[in-house]
Formats: C-alpha cells, structure tokens, sequence
C-alpha cells in the first residue's frame, strides 16, 4: 500500500518498544489525531528484540526509579491494559544488584536508601545471604548486594506484539520494511521520503536511538548520542540456578534465567561500531568472566550468542523531548528502552499531543541539557 | 615459506576427496568431524569391533572402499573425530569443541562439506518415536548392523524411501508398504541424465527388484497423513495425492507398523556457510537455503569454499568430484579449467544424473495443508501451527520474524528440524515467495561454558 502524498499528524520512526509504547498511548487519547509508525526492519528486529529482558527499580537516581516504579506497575497489568490475554511472561523473582568491592557496596547502600524513600521494596544483602539466594554465585571479591523482590523480567518479543496488536486496533498505521530516507522542515510540519513516497507530518518523533542523529542532521539537529554495541549469550534449558536476576556491576554481566530454564547473559565489553554480527573473540572474553561471576554455571552448554545496539549518551541517561526544531521530537532510551517503556510512551503522548511541559522527569531529560551542561549520573550502570 | 594450511569441516565424500587433493598439494590439512569414523552419511561406518553386514548393492559398497582407502592413505593429515565446530566467521576463524577445550583455528582457506540433513514436514503424530527418517534408521543399521524397527511403512519422495526399503527388506524386516509421493518415472524426462548415471540407476534396480521379490505393497501418489500411537507408533494413515496435490477424501488406509521411515527430501547444512557471511540462495529441491558458490567452491566470503551436498543437492558421486575440485582451489592451484578438466568433466557428468533425480524431490505444496492447528511444528520449544499461523496473519511471514513472535527454531536444535517448515509453511499459508531465512548465529553446536573458557588459538 503505498504511502505517498499521505498526511498523518503523528509520524513515529522506529517501532521498537519505545515506538510503540508512544504510538499506543497517543492513539489511546483518542484525539483522532492520525498515526503512523515507520520501521526500517521487521518486527523486533531492532534493540527492543534483543536485550536481556529485564526490569528494575533499584537505581540510584530518583527520576530512574520512577521512571520504572511507573513501568513495572504497568508491566503488571499489560495483559488487561494492552487486551492481551496471552501475558507478556511477566516474572518477578526479583533482582540482585552484585557489588565486588566496598566502594561498589557503600553505592548500593545510599542507592537502596533512595529507592526505600520512594516506597521500593529492597534491601541491602551481605555475601553470605547472596550466595544463600544463588547457590551457582562465585565468592571471588564478592561483598554483597542489593535486592528487590518486585523486580523481574518479561518477554521483549511478546511486548513488542502487545503493543502492536494494541497499536493495530487503535488505527495506528505500522509500518515495517520502511526506511526513512530523509525529512525536512516544510510549513508548519515536515515531509519525510519513506521508502519511495513522500508524506506530510506535522510532528516527528524520533524513535531510533542511537540512529537519530543521521536523520538529525539533515535539520541542523546535533544530538550526542552514539551506538553501544552488546553481545548475548543463551544456554539450554537447565534446572534452576539463578532464581533472581543477576547483575555485576564490576563484571559487567546481567544474568535472567527465564521460565523456560535458559540463562541469558548480556556482556558488556567496549566497542565501536553498530554491527550486530556476533563477534568471533566474545566468547573466549565472556566465558571465564561468566565462570568468575557464577561457577555454578561453568558446565551449562551455551545454546546461541546474539549482538545488539544500545544507544550511549554522555551522561548515560535516556534524551527525552522536543528538539530545538518545533514539532521535532526524539525519545533516546540510553540503554533501558525496554524496561522504560510504558512511562516513557505515556510522557511523550502527553508532551507531544497536549503540549504538557511540566512533568519534572521530561523536563530534567530534554535534549538541551547538552548545551546547558546539566548532566546527570547514573551510579549503577552495567556499562563497560 | 610455510605450506597453506586448510581446514576441512566434514569427512564425508566431498571432504574427504577435499581434503585428499589439499594434501596432494603439498597443503597442511586438518579435517573436522562429528562422527567418531570417517564416511559422513553415505559412507558412514560402524564402530562396532565386529563389522555388521552391509545392505547396500556392492557398486556402493565398493566406491565407500576406495575413498576410505584413498583418505586413509593420504598422510600426514591432521583428522579429528568427534569435534563439533561450533562456529565459522568471515576472518576464516573456525571454532572447535573437542571434549572440555576448544580451539581457534586460523587457516588460510576452509573448506565447508557439511553435507545435508532429511527434511522434517510435520503432520499430526510425526513426534510419536517409531516416526524415523529413513536416513536415521538406516544410519541405525549401518552403523549397528540391527533394524530399529520389525515392521516397517517407508514413505516419502526421491530415491531414498526405495533404497531404505530395500535394505530394510535384505536385513530382515517386513516392509508393509512402501508410499512414494512422487513417480520415479518423472526420471525419465531427463533421459540424457539417465544415461550418465546408468551404473547408478542399475543398482537403484536392482534394489527394486529386491522390493519387488518380497512383494511389498507400494502405493504410488500416497502421503502419510497420521501417525497413531502413544508411546510408540501403532499404525499410520496414507491417503493418495489427487490432481490437485491434496490428499483424497475416502482414500485412507490405516497399516499397522512400528517403525515409518520417511524422506521428503534434504535441506543443506549451510549454517556455518552462513555464518561465516557467505551469500544464500534458495533452492527448492536441492536443499533450500544453499550457500552460492562459483564452479570451484568460492563462496562470497573470501577463503570460505564449498564443497558437496552442503552446497546444494548432489549425491555421494558429484561430491567426491567436487570435493576434488574445491580441494584443489582452497590449495590455492593456479590453472584451475586446466588442472581439474577430468575432475570437471565427471563432476559434470555426474550432475546430469542428479538433475534427473532432483525431480523426484518435488513436493505439492498442498501436503502442507497436512499440518493441523495441534500439530507440533517446532520440537525443542513444543511450538504448535496455530500458533506460527497467528503470527503469519499477524504479518510475521519471515523465519526471523516467525521466530520473535512464536519462539520456532530458538531450542536446542537451533531451526535445523523446523527451520525449513517453516519457510514452506509460511509460503502456503501467505502466498509470498521465501524471500530470506533465519539468520544462523554461533552457536552451531551447544558447548560450555568450561569448555569456551578453555581455549587455545592456532594460526598458520
């Protein structure tokens, strides 16, 4: 079907999960606003399809832990919200944040005191009670850690196509196989050439992490956001050995052993590019830093490894708002796209379609904070 | 100036034959393989200490000599069995697990003779043990010398159901019937092809001749729509293919049996091929996603040769040919045309034959129209057709895509068994040609994690 001299109000590009999140809370408003969402590839075939599919609340940051206090609540109740009986295999087994030295351990204790004044259930946990929890955990610097029992995983796959089928039923026009060619300012609006048509937008939202500054560029745009490489490892199915999600912050390791049994592992290690072709020496870098991290694992055999993009900010947090260019939008999820989702997609409906300026989180993540030099940190980043 | 070193993966005819024309030319060898004995699946060979009789016509049985010979002659060769290369990349990296260690091997060439596996369609009860294919079970009395099963239904398309019954037969069993979907008359059309292959097609008379002697009931034009049993298989049921490629109401017929060997034809093992960045190209009746490869085995990915049934269809004859001509290019030889004209020739010759059996593979696609909403299409992850059917018409017409949405071909065989399904099935149900196919990722066999952390590297 083909799209040319097609008008739409709302043009998305990128229907990973922060594409469709944003498409589906605006097309829930039910302003009649029409909306289309572009994807270059096919479903899941971006960074929401491949990363470790977990979700937490234990963040040092105020505005990270409500930003996914309010995902995980949504999280809970997608299959009823989203009209998706089938469940997105929500888990909530909990998470635990490993620390391997005592700076890393004293982070965790002022983080948790942070997360517990916003009402987030975790706990600070000593060596033993680590290992007690995760009989596979190697003793090796380990001091301690923090815990979360509300914290857990879901199925990327099956968010996506939540999302989806919801965005589907609301109208929304999704698109895959349609790359964004270029988009320039025209009138009030932009015109943006999508494969071999040309349509009219009068919004844009940028929804392709570290992608957008290509197509920023033909609008003058300058945002700094560059592409973060990350290699996956998934075993067979095994009996249980990591009940909560793990994560190593000195390791830079995430661990999820989903209900089917297979242990995901996301490996950290820093590279350039935006390959995501398995590369041949990730294997013999992640496999001994797997063994240090949990021994229990070391005879588990690997079933397949996967590559993926994250986008990378200067201060790794996500870049959330209008650009310097009116009706131009970009929503850069820094490297928790999916777990942020939900939020996210609900902020950016309301910034975009009722011009609501005031939520104190999108005001603190717009892309001018670059120029004004308010950056923030994020202390428990797994980032090599 | 040291030798060039090249890595062979598989010891089956063509990487045999490859590996024997490297070492020709003065190339360091090592050759990589799963079984525990040189042979691949044509020659394979029993490890047993007491050699079990062989079934196969002694033409067969003869070339398997020769080879064997030849590849066992061929001295210093660095032969490794019972390795599972687990991954191939671009840089011609290739990584093998041999026990609890693996090792990087940093070759100048590789020469992938992977060869081809059966093709799994699923339909009700296919999951039921006793279900075989026909190449596993004569695997089974290769190797063991002892029938998997007493009384046996052999079903499927091209040449292999005939050969398997007959073996089958000459080692004792009872065959119950014998059901071939399409005639081997359809040989005929390609009449230039027969001649070329007359000593084969002789013996493949002669095991019709052993078939026929038992006077085993054979049902032409018939498909085996079910599978009945619990635990193990009691009957099956064939319905006869009408015009229209679907199977005829009122046609049923249920036999009893333990054992159904089935052969709809062959898909080719070009994960690694794919892997390592080499292009793909769709063949329907040669193996389905094959690597393309020029007249010598060059694939797109520089120094990733091809060689055999992993490049396409052949047969055990045009391999050993080809094995040659892929060994003597990944050696590096300069005057190829020249050098290899006899190797050509006969692989040429060859190939006419097997151009006239490829079309005994040709399946109707409505034999798909088998396949019901409870039916098992993925194994490993025990994913049902209706669930695969949502994500057709949920738009998810890819392999990768199909994947994402339904989970088929992410378990423990990674897509070897349903991968090829579910092309053809997403082809029938939606209408669009295959346009791509899952993307083959390491790993190509599960290792560990003691064992990828025990690594060492060899380069040239």
């Amino acid at each position: 079907m083909s799209a040319n001299g097609k008008k739409v109000d709302v043009l998305i590009v990128g229907a990973g999960a922060y594409g469709l999140s944003c498409a589906w809370w605006m097309a829930r408003k039910r302003t009649g606003a029409s909306i289309m969402v572009v994807d270059q590839g096919e479903f899941a075939s971006g960074a929401s399809g491949r990363n470790g599919a977990g979700f937490r609340m234990q963040w040092g940051l105020e505005m990270n832990i409500r930003l996914c206090q309010e995902s995980i609540r949504f999280f809970e109740n997608a299959a009823e919200e989203l009209d998706y009986p089938r469940g997105i295999d929500l888990k909530q087994d909990g998470y635990l944040v490993l620390a391997h030295s005592e700076k890393a351990y004293a982070n965790l204790r002022t983080a948790v005191a942070t997360q517990q004044g916003l009402g987030v259930p975790s706990e600070m946990l000593d060596a033993d009670e680590c290992v007690k929890m995760v009989p596979a955990l190697g003793r090796n610097r380990l001091v301690g850690g923090s815990y979360c029992a509300r914290d857990g995983s879901a199925s990327p796959f099956l968010w996506l196509d939540a999302l989806l089928k919801a965005c589907r039923r609301e109208k929304v026009d999704v698109r895959y196989g349609t790359r964004v060619h270029g988009i320039r300012k025209n009138g009030a609006g932009f015109s943006a050439m999508l494969n071999e048509d040309e349509i009219e937008a009068y919004r844009v939202l940028l929804c392709v992490d570290w992608a957008a500054p290509e197509l920023l560029a033909s609008l003058g745009v300058e945002l700094p956001v560059v592409s973060l490489p990350k290699e996956a490892i998934v075993t067979v199915p095994c009996e249980p050995k990591v009940r909560p999600i793990l994560i190593s912050l000195e390791h830079h390791i995430s661990v999820n052993q989903v209900n089917r049994g297979s242990i995901i592992f996301v490996v950290s290690r820093a590279r350039e590019g935006s390959e995501v072709r398995s590369t041949p020496d990730f294997l013999a870098f992640a496999a001994p830093r797997v063994i240090d991290l949990l021994p229990g694992v070391a005879d588990v055999p690997v079933l397949r490894t996967w590559g993926g993009v994250s986008s990378l900010t200067p201060d790794m947090q996500p870049i959330l708002g209008q650009t310097e260019v009116e009706g131009l939008y970009v929503a850069v999820s820094s490297y928790r796209g999916f777990m942020t989702s939900p939020a996210v997609g609900r902020m950016m409906a309301a910034l975009i379609l009722d011009d609501d300026t005031n939520d104190p989180i999108l005001s603190k993540l717009g892309p001018r904070r670059f120029q004004t030099g308010d950056l923030i940190s994020e202390p428990l980043l797994n980032q090599a | 100036m040291p030798a060039r070193w090249i890595v062979v993966v598989g010891a089956g005819p063509a990487g045999m034959a490859a590996a024997i024309e490297a070492h020709k030319r003065g190339c360091r060898v090592t050759v990589l393989d799963e079984a525990p004995l040189p042979g691949g699946q044509i020659y394979r060979q029993s490890a047993a200490a007491a050699k079990p009789r062989e079934f196969a016509e002694p033409g067969e049985i003869a070339r398997k000599k020769r080879l064997l010979e030849e590849f066992a002659q061929a001295r210093p060769i660095d032969y490794r069995a019972g390795v599972a290369v687990y991954a191939v990349f671009g840089n011609r990296e290739v990584h093998v697990a041999q026990g609890e260690r693996t090792e990087v091997l940093c070759p100048d060439a590789v020469v992938l003779a992977t060869g081809v596996r059966e093709n799994a369609i699923p339909f009700p009860g296919w999951t039921t043990p006793g279900v075989m294919y026909a190449g596993g079970a004569q695997a089974i009395l290769k190797s063991q010398g002892v029938l998997p099963g007493r009384r046996i239904v052999v079903a499927g398309c091209g040449p292999l159901p005939m050969v398997v019954a007959a073996q089958m037969l000459r080692a004792g069993g009872t065959v119950e019937a014998l059901a071939i979907l399409s005639p081997m008359s359809r040989m005929l059309r390609r009449l230039t092809g027969l001649w070329r292959g007359r000593e084969i097609l002789l013996e493949g008379l002669r095991y019709l001749q052993t078939i026929r002697g038992a006077g085993v009931t054979r049902l032409p034009r018939h498909v085996v729509t079910h599978a009945i049993g619990g635990r193990r298989l009691e009957a099956v049921v064939l319905s006869r293919i009408g015009r229209d490629g679907k199977p005829v109401r009122g046609t049923e017929r249920e036999l009893a049996c333990d054992l159904l060997a089935l052969n709809y034809g062959f898909t080719a093992n070009s994960e690694l091929a794919a892997m390592a960045g080499a292009q793909l190209k769709f063949e329907r009746t040669g193996g389905g996603w094959v690597p393309a490869a020029d007249r010598f085995g060059r694939t797109s990915a520089e120094g990733i040769f091809v060689a055999g049934d992993c490049a396409g269809l052949r047969g055990a004859l045009v391999a050993e040919a080809e094995g040659r001509i892929v060994g003597a290019a990944a050696a590096g030889a300069a005057d190829l045309e020249h050098e290899l004209r006899e190797a050509l020739w006969r692989r040429s010759n060859h190939q006419a034959f097997q151009a006239a059996v490829r079309a005994t593979f040709d399946l109707p696609p409505a034999l798909w129209s088998i396949v019901t909403d409870d039916t098992i299409v993925c194994r490993c992850e025990n994913v049902k057709f209706a669930e695969i059917r949502q994500a057709f018409q949920s738009g998810h017409v890819t392999p990768n895509a199909v994947k994402r949405n339904a989970r088929p071909g992410m378990g423990w065989c990674a897509g070897r068994t349903c991968l090829r399904a579910i092309g053809e099935l997403s082809e029938f149900c939606t209408g669009a040609a295959q346009a791509e196919t899952m993307t083959a990722r390491p790993m190509a066999r599960p290792v560990s994690f003691a064992a990828l952390s025990n690594q060492t590297r060899a380069a040239s």
